[in-house]
């Protein structure tokens, strides 16, 4: 392996931190808006498998909603395992929020994050969709884009969703 | 448009007795029926046939969504039930709604609704996978109740499997018997529980994977959002206190010993942003032993001697598929009543409990223990003994079962016109009186012309968007002056004086108004179909001139379909199905203006909270405006061809003028 080798360099170098959707199951009303509002939001569609979030409950067994979400991990393996393998990696870096996104125009549908995710598949959500001939894959972006954040915390009526920013979380 | 956005685009027939599933086009009959009770209403008017009997094969279940079921609209988790209704007295065509995930999954399925028709021979299930329909031998579920069976069709299909079902009532044509979903949610009202249990149809389990494609996707997002904070309003339904909050406080939660040993989970209905939701309680025991994992707490409740009777009595009621409402509000009083009358003194050696001084309302009921409401609620499910039997049809067709019918007359305060459904009797509203005079005026109205307890989609608008907000009405102060509360009228009705305490009767106009309008929103909250306790909004605290956005619902309808209809033209839609529903009512159960005013019966007593007894006379004139503003015939109460044209319904106005020569 030379010096140029994208594994090693990532190993080395500090990733700018990310900012978290941080869960509180006790409050969730399990209505499920979150994940209408989310695929609303990315892919105009009110669809529950097209949501970067879920939420898994069964009202006939005791116990809390499970709600399940990208960590935004501090070492993301997703990111990791892409920049390894593509000279031009699509998982990026957000750096206002720190958000660890997928950019839809550089994902050649490798399927590489969705397999490095340590949480796959109980506790985090990457999906793929089919567009044309192109796969293109798709996980939690914290609404980078959007001004008023994350949209499943904007409109979460119980409260139990809400966003800690980078610095709050490491602090 | 190829691929509609809001509506699926089809609707799945399904018979039972060929075993044939089909698929109708939702697109011949939308926009101009909108969706849900809209489209049913269509459908069933063009098949349907005259006194068609609740559980002849031929009747239909039609069990539908509409387009902004299961998108981010607030409230749109609903699903509508209609069909020939076994409790009404007589059966006539009706519906009944029901909150929680089901509809939605049908949509994501990739359907807009079901119909089941015909009779299976066998018991069996419907699994609608992803647009994948199979009709599935149930025998193994047969006799189960509503828990049982969702879970077992969970394990079989996934834990994601959402299902509506019956209980045992609705197996033994119990006349109260309800569709379930979930812990807390039922199509309560009508009876289809006995017509699924008619047809052998036990459940039907959906599992949907796609999604509710939306034209506008961006405008749609902004309007949700800016609706739900509009809907933070005063007076909000009860059950919200028990939403827990970020410090762990409970508002709602007493303190001691006794709440210590409770567990809650709060819950929604689904896909609704609403200030409401209710608890789930667990691990629920009463004192005769019995117990349940969980059950979901509603609005009404049992009047049981200690709040776990109410809540495991709660549990047996939806695992039996039992109407609880009609129960707690109807059979029980009635009962009681009997007792007090001399007819009935206990039942199978548990003494009925009754209150000290004549049952005269709702809240005089006396409370019941444990052991009392189980053996009733039991005895009605499984149709024990001569009692059980009787009530299992409901207390109106009971009444003339038992005692030689000696507690027909006691009927009268309970049930309006005896016809199988509860007034919320007590205050010519409920207990608590939400709605006072004159304020009831246009609920009873609506009690009148509607085929159902118009406290559903018609009237729930007018106590939770209205009522809360006037200055003065019976002991509650809302939060706007006289002069703000005109102004808003003026605007939304057309008419100053409708929110007034100085008119009553009189003009009739101003109580006929709101009557007429809000049963017409009614028809677009359920065809749309949103929550009816979210919509339509008239009042606002979070606009300065407190008016709501009354746009907001064909805002909402336009951004998801793609299809622009202003607030007036949705309006319309919703006069054309109300209009349509009456039709039904006219041309196949023989609905005139007679069966609207021997309604008026049930109302004429004091109202508890505030004495006033309705003026038969006076009222007469509101009903006179009614039909004159609705463009319906003074004298029979018909529809009017002028009306029907304009509502782009001359076939309809065609098949009518048919009947009256056949029947007349």
């Amino acid at each position: 392996m030379g010096e140029t080798d994208p594994t090693l360099k990532i190993m080395t170098q500090t990733l700018q931190r990310s900012g978290v959707i941080a869960v509180e199951r006790s409050l969730c009303l399990a209505c499920r808006e979150c994940e209408v509002a989310c695929s609303l939001y990315h892919e105009g569609e009110c669809s529950p498998s097209l949501s970067r979030i879920r939420v898994r409950f069964d009202d006939f067994v005791p116990g809390l909603p499970d709600l399940i979400i990208c960590k935004q991990c501090d070492w993301p393996a997703c990111y990791d395992a892409c920049a390894a393998r593509w000279e031009e990696p699509a998982v990026r870096i957000d750096p206002a929020t720190g958000a660890r996104y997928i950019d839809a125009e550089k994902c050649r549908g490798c399927g590489d994050c969705l397999r490095a995710c340590p949480l796959t598949p109980e506790r985090t959500v990457i999906g793929v969709r089919q567009v044309g001939r192109k796969r293109i894959y798709w996980m939690c972006d914290l609404c980078h884009d959007r001004p008023e954040g994350p949209v499943c915390v904007q409109i979460c009526p119980g409260e139990a969703l809400r966003f800690v920013p980078a610095d709050e979380r490491h602090r | 448009m190829s691929e509609p956005c809001g509506w699926t685009g089809q609707i799945l027939r399904v018979d039972l007795s060929s075993g044939e599933t089909s698929t109708v086009d939702t697109m011949q009959y939308v926009p101009d029926f909108v969706g849900g009770a809209g489209v049913a209403a269509r459908m069933a008017w063009e098949e349907l046939s005259p006194g068609l009997d609740p559980f002849h094969p031929e009747n239909r279940l039609y069990i539908v969504t509409g387009p902004l079921t299961g998108t981010l609209a607030s409230g749109a988790g609903r699903v509508e039930v209609l069909g020939v209704a076994p409790q009404q007295r007589p059966s006539i065509f009706s519906r009944s709604g029901m909150g929680g995930h089901w509809g939605a999954e049908l949509k994501y399925a990739g359907y807009d609704g079901v119909i089941v028709q015909g009779e299976a021979s066998a018991p069996v299930y419907l699994w609608i996978d992803d647009g994948q329909v199979e009709i599935r031998e149930a025998s193994e579920l047969w006799g189960k109740g509503t828990y049982a069976t969702t879970s077992i069709l969970r394990a079989i299909h996934g834990p994601q499997t959402r299902v509506i079902s019956c209980g045992q009532a609705g197996e033994r044509r119990s006349r109260i018997a309800v569709i379930q979903t979930e812990t807390g949610n039922a199509a309560g009202q009508g009876g289809f529980g006995g017509v699924m249990g008619a047809k052998q149809l036990k459940a039907i389990a959906v599992r949907g994977t796609g999604g509710v494609r939306i034209a506008r996707p961006d405008a749609f997002l902004d309007l949700c959002i800016g609706a739900s904070r509009e809907g933070q309003r005063p007076g909000t339904h009860g059950v919200w206190r028990w939403r827990p909050r970020r410090d762990g406080a409970r508002s709602g939660a007493r303190s001691g010993a006794e709440s210590e040993r409770r567990r809650f989970r709060v819950r929604k209905c689904g896909f609704c942003m609403s200030p409401c939701a209710h608890p789930i309680v667990e691990h629920v025991t009463a004192t005769d032993g019995t117990g349940v994992p969980s059950v979901a707490r509603q609005c009404w409740g049992y009047m049981g001697t200690t709040r776990e009777v109410d809540a495991v009595a709660r549990a047996l009621t939806s695992d039996y598929g039992l109407n609880g409402w009609e129960i707690t509000f109807g059979v029980i009083p009635w009962l009681e009543m009997c007792k007090q009358h001399g007819l009935i003194d206990a039942i199978d050696g548990l003494e009925i409990p009754i209150p000290d001084r004549p049952l005269e309302y709702m809240t005089d009921t006396a409370p019941y223990g444990s052991e009392f409401i189980h053996h009733l609620v039991h005895k009605i499910a499984f149709r024990e003994g001569e009692l059980g039997d009787a009530l299992a049809e409901g207390t109106c067709y009971a009444a003339d079962q038992l005692f030689g019918g000696a507690g027909v007359p006691l009927l009268d305060r309970i049930y309006p016109r005896h016809c199988g459904q509860t007034e919320h009797w007590g205050g010519h509203w409920g207990p608590g009186g939400t709605i006072y005079w004159p304020w009831w005026l246009p609920p009873v109205l609506q009690w009148c012309v509607d085929t159902r307890d118009p406290a559903n989609d018609s009237t729930h608008q007018w106590a939770e968007h209205v009522q809360f907000y006037l200055p003065e009405s019976g002991p509650r102060r809302g939060p706007f002056p006289l002069e703000k509360v005109r102004a808003v009228c003026a605007r939304v009705y057309g008419n100053a004086d409708v929110c007034d305490p100085a008119y009553t009767y009189d003009p009739p106009e101003a109580k006929a108004i709101p009557a007429i309008w809000h049963s017409h929103r009614g028809m677009i909250v359920n065809s749309l179909i949103l929550c009816d306790y979210e919509n339509t909004r008239v009042f606002s605290t979070a606009t300065e001139d407190g008016l709501a956005d009354t746009a907001l619902m064909a805002k909402l309808f336009s951004a998801c379909t793609g299809y622009d209809l202003s607030e007036a033209e949705l309006d319309q839609a919703g006069e054309r199905i109300w209009n349509q529903l009456r039709a039904i009512d006219v041309r196949y159960f023989s609905r005139d203006r007679a069966v609207d005013e021997s309604t008026i019966d049930g109302f004429m007593y004091p109202g508890k909270d505030d004495g006033v007894m309705l003026d038969r006379i006076k009222f007469l004139t509101l009903l006179d405006a009614y039909y004159a503003l609705s463009g319906w015939d003074p004298a029979t109460g018909w529809p009017a061809r002028a009306k029907l044209e304009a509502l782009g319904l001359s076939d309809v106005a065609d098949a009518l003028e048919q009947s009256v020569r056949v029947t007349g």
